[in-house]
């Protein structure tokens, strides 16, 4: 509704909006005001955003986050490799061969691009509960249970989703620049290495970014595929930290879940418009 | 930040490796035990791998173990060693996940004679033997004896009959004027882990093996269930849940029985444990859980829960996995370990001072269940986790009244037999494929 | 060679990575789980075959029913809602409003959050004694009940933690908001049509297509859901049955209790319910969606 609002509507809007944000945002603020305080005040009745005496802020917050990254049981760090090692290859992985099937599928005139495409297309809407029991029996005749392949290989091959965003892309690129390309006695290869990849920087980086959060939120995959606890992930540790027999205390388990988060907070923040530019792309076309 | 996490990938913590690990086979010890009691454990894991230089054993705490060790042994890649429940051990022993002990066990001077006459019983199931016991319990009646005085009950004398139980649980009741509960004499449901445990108690079961039929329809089961439900109608169900939404979880100082919200539970001698950690001038008493009039009380009844160690099919070193669970079935390990988490030693043999010298005060009950002819079991099926989720499930509902007894038990058993019948027809149907 | 047959080699061979990847990780595993679903497969021991049995144990297990029940009601209700949401923020958000940006951001970061993180902050939220939201309705003097553990409150605790990750959807809309052309409102406003016919006449049919694709996305997701409750809703005494939804079913009979194939079989049907929901909307949105001549 781009129409002109009177200056009360504007107000009122304002108005709305900020409770919204303040209602969106509380959960988060909540988690860390009770990750930074000691365990007693963190389940006490009083409602304050930071503990008291708020000097000693500080040294609660030390406490509590050393204390979740020194855990002898859920070892955060080494999740924490874990997480990024499967993150780096899935990403290289996926961006790559999305890219290169995207390019088959939008820069290659043959017969049968328009049925694999609506296969790709048809492959997004499958369930993962399908895959989830035979892929595992898969993993194991691989030998792959036990290693972190199962999270990272399959992305290896492109995924639909992010195929689907890149041609869609690729599709906006002239086609003068392949053909003079071709002209020249460039390879399909070196059009694609040379002319294409470099024009598609952005689309590659929400594609990359994208993935990346995904990969690092993945919980189900890690649950079922990995059994040694030195190969957890984040996600799964940090469950793996609140189901543990004994009970966690609630400021630890909150400084935890903050742990977990705050890397992709930062992301967002120094890429904010990849993101929104990204997520308003993909919903358009 | 890209560099920075690429360094951080490559060059980062990798899981912790000890030094004795190099020239050693190493075995993954997979338990559940965390914080005192992990810590007790793995002292004794520590003592083994100083004693000798060829095997080192890594300790492992997992949660849920006994679905993630499931997954591993399916998955090909299993450890060397697990720390399941006992109740874990008869699906395990069908599905084949686990080795049976029968040939190894000796070779390790470990035999089925140095157990516990009650004990023996959770490690074998249909004719052979899977598993050693690490540490044992029995489930018993806790008390708080400051509550029983304020309310003029004798501290000293538990409840003997179910109608006792009632009667003490009415008078250590506490209500608000606005109706709020303060206090319980005795809940069903804390802590809930066995919500199958009192058919026994009226001199019924939910199983019987020998024809592999579930009998939770039977009257002694119904009449658990009303007896249940008295209480819940006497408390009021909102009233209770209400009550309950501010207990604290088990593991931590607001553990309902410590902070005397709860006067009387049903629990194992692990809670002794707990009970010295977070409140050690917390005056309690133990005896067995009482059973209703007209069963017969001659000898404690009372559920043997243990601990088990069992070697998973797929381990690479069954040999090196033996050696090191016969070392932690040694009458001073065992007997170590035990003191150490409050509970009974599972061996036929204890040392003179063991029982005196005990740390938990009620001891002697836990090992009068253990050495009782109607102690009873968990189920030995394999279908025993689905079983028992729909118990729970049932349990849970008759606890809120939303339906009755008769009916609800009724349906429960037609389909728990379900789920025996059609694990009995597979492996009819297995055997001649 | 001729060179239609090279070029058609030489797409196939560009798309081979997605194809030899779908093929073993996608197409192999449905193909096996499909078996499977006719079969009894305990995982340790081979699949052993029994037909319809599986399929037909459905209709008979109370268990399923309730699952489905719980699942089928969550989808009735958050999907709609979210959508509702969604869209009437991002009109708000569309407006000449100052810090849009910022308030954009706010509501787009919760999606970030990893659904477990999310979760635990939410159990933290919603503790019947000590979470915010039963300490803010105390001071506004309404006792908050038991918002995980009462069955009636389990499934408006899921909703209202759904509604928080509204923020992708939002993006979306406002970006399709946004190119809606002008002149449909000036033509609209001449025509007399008040805000609300505007926004109903206008304003809707051109971001139907953005709707269909939000809605149809949220609905393969809504039925998938099971990281959430797997953390919130299981506990030593049982899982919460208000509280038990498809896939974690789904995942007890496959890992748990041994029953691969029955979980195959649970699959087959949520994938076949998934794809009869996705024509059905696709079939419907001939009808709504209108889609404008670029």
């Amino acid at each position: 509704m781009a129409a002109e609002s009177s200056k009360t509507t504007q107000w009122l809007t304002f108005m709305v909006l900020t409770c919204i944000a303040v209602a969106f945002l509380a959960p988060l603020v909540w988690m860390l005001s009770t990750s930074i305080k000691p365990e007693s005040q963190a389940a006490s009745a009083e409602m304050n955003l930071l503990p008291r005496p708020v000097g000693e802020t500080l040294n609660y917050a030390a406490d509590n986050y050393k204390s979740v990254w020194n855990d002898a049981t859920v070892e955060f760090p080494v999740y924490l490799r874990n997480t990024l090692i499967v993150a780096g290859l899935s990403v290289v992985g996926m961006t790559l061969s999305s890219a290169v099937v995207a390019f088959g599928l939008s820069r290659i005139e043959w017969r049968g691009r328009g049925a694999v495409f609506a296969l790709v297309l048809a492959t997004m809407m499958i369930p993962f509960p399908v895959l989830m029991a035979p892929l595992y029996i898969v993993f194991r005749e691989l030998g792959w249970i036990g290693t972190l392949r199962p999270l990272w290989v399959p992305a290896w091959f492109g995924g639909a989703f992010n195929i689907f965003l890149l041609r869609q892309f690729f599709m906006t690129i002239p086609k003068e620049l392949d053909e003079a390309a071709t002209i020249d006695g460039c390879s399909s290869w070196r059009t694609f290495a040379s002319i294409i990849l470099p024009l598609s920087r952005p689309a590659l980086a929400v594609v990359a970014l994208f993935h990346f959060i995904y990969v690092w939120n993945d919980f189900v995959g890690p649950l079922i595929f990995l059994t040694h606890r030195d190969q957890f992930t984040l996600a799964l540790g940090l469950q793996l930290y609140q189901s543990q027999a004994g009970n966690t205390p609630w400021n630890l388990l909150m400084a935890a879940s903050t742990m977990v988060v705050a890397p992709l907070v930062l992301l967002f923040l120094l890429a904010q418009r990849t993101f929104i530019h990204g997520v308003a792309t993909e919903g358009i076309k | 930040m890209v560099l920075g996490g690429t360094g951080y990938a490559a060059f980062g913590p990798r899981g912790s490796r000890d030094p004795r690990e190099r020239n050693r086979i190493v075995l993954d010890y997979w338990e559940k035990w965390t914080r005192h009691e992990g810590e007790a454990m793995m002292k004794v894991v520590d003592a083994f791998n100083a004693s000798q230089n060829r095997i080192f054993v890594r300790y492992a705490v997992t949660s849920d173990i006994g679905q993630k060790s499931m997954i591993a042994i399916a998955g090909g890649d299993p450890p060397d060693v697990i720390g399941l429940y006992s109740f874990n051990i008869p699906p395990y022993a069908e599905s084949n996940a686990i080795m049976a002990l029968d040939e190894l066990a000796p070779r390790y001077g470990v035999s089925l004679d140095n157990y516990a006459k009650g004990v023996r019983q959770v490690m074998q199931h249909k004719g052979q033997w899977w598993a050693t016991v690490n540490t044992a319990g029995s489930v018993a009646l806790y008390y708080n004896k400051a509550l029983f005085a304020e309310v003029g009950l004798d501290p000293e004398r538990p409840p003997r009959s179910i109608e006792e139980l009632d009667d003490a649980h009415r008078k250590l009741v506490l209500m608000r004027e606005d109706g709020e509960l303060l206090r319980a004499g005795f809940l069903h449901r804390e802590p809930g882990w066995w919500s199958w445990l009192w058919p026994y108690h009226f001199g019924g079961s939910i199983y019987d093996p020998a024809g592999d039929r579930s009998t939770v329809g039977s009257p002694e089961c119904v009449r658990a269930m009303i007896w249940m439900q008295m209480y819940a109608r006497e408390l009021g169900v909102d009233r209770v849940k209400k009550f309950a939404d501010g207990f604290g979880n088990y593991f931590t100082p607001e553990n309902p029985f410590l902070t005397g919200k709860v006067a009387m539970i049903v629990q194992g001698p692990w809670i002794a444990n707990l009970i010295q950690a977070f409140k050690p001038d917390l005056a309690y008493g133990v005896a067995p859980f009482p059973v209703a009039a007209g069963v017969a009380n001659s000898e404690p009844v009372g559920l043997i829960d243990t601990d088990v160690l069992a070697i998973p099919r797929g381990a690479k070193h069954p040999e090196a996995s033996m050696e090191f669970i016969a070392w932690t079935q040694r009458q001073d390990m065992t007997e170590q370990l035990a003191r150490a988490h409050f509970k009974p030693s599972p061996l036929a043999r204890i040392s003179e001072d063991f029982l005196s010298t005990h740390p938990n005060k009620g001891i002697a009950v836990h090992y009068n269940i253990f050495n009782s002819s109607r102690a009873f079991i968990a189920p030995p099926t394999r279908v025993w986790q689905q079983f028992k989720d729909e118990c729970d499930s049932v349990v849970q509902r008759l606890w809120r009244l939303e339906v009755e007894p008769d009916a609800a038990l009724a349906a429960l058993q037609i389909r728990t037999q379900g789920f025996l019948d059609r694990a009995a027809d597979e492996r009819r149907r297995r055997a001649v494929s | 060679m001729s060179t239609s047959i090279r070029r058609n080699l030489h797409g196939l061979l560009w798309v081979s990575p997605w194809l030899i990847g779908a093929g073993a990780f996608m197409f192999l595993p449905m193909a096996m789980s499909l078996y499977y679903s006719f079969t009894d497969f305990p995982m340790l021991e081979p699949p052993l075959w029994n037909g319809l049995g599986n399929y037909r144990r459905m209709l008979d297990d109370p268990t399923f029913l309730r699952v489905v029940k719980n699942t089928a009601l969550y989808c009735a209700v958050a999907i709609p809602l979210q959508t509702m949401v969604a869209v009437a923020l991002a009109a708000l958000l569309n407006g000449k409003v100052r810090f849009s940006r910022f308030f954009q951001a706010c509501i787009f970061l919760p999606t970030l959050v990893p659904l477990i993180a999310s979760a635990m902050v939410w159990m933290w939220l919603f503790n019947g004694e000590l979470g915010l939201v039963n300490r803010l309705l105390g001071r506004a003097g309404i006792t908050g009940p038991s918002w995980l553990i009462d069955q009636n409150w389990v499934m408006p605790s899921l909703v209202i933690m759904s509604l928080w990750g509204v923020g992708q959807a939002v993006v979306v809309y406002i970006a399709a908001l946004q190119d809606v052309p002008r002149q449909l409102y000036e033509a609209g406003r001449i025509d007399g049509m008040g805000p609300l016919r505007q926004f109903a006449n206008v304003t809707l049919p051109m971001i139907s297509p953005a709707i269909l694709f939000n809605v149809v996305a949220l609905t393969i997701n809504s039925v998938q859901i099971f990281a959430v409750p797997f953390v919130m809703f299981r506990r030593p005494d049982g899982t919460n049955p208000a509280g038990h939804f498809y896939t974690h079913y789904l995942y007890e009979n496959a890992f748990v209790y041994g029953q691969m194939g029955y979980a195959s079989a649970m699959a087959w049907v949520q994938l076949i319910v998934v794809l009869m929901l996705t024509a059905v909307m696709l079939v419907a949105s001939k009808r709504l969606v209108h889609y404008r001549r670029v």
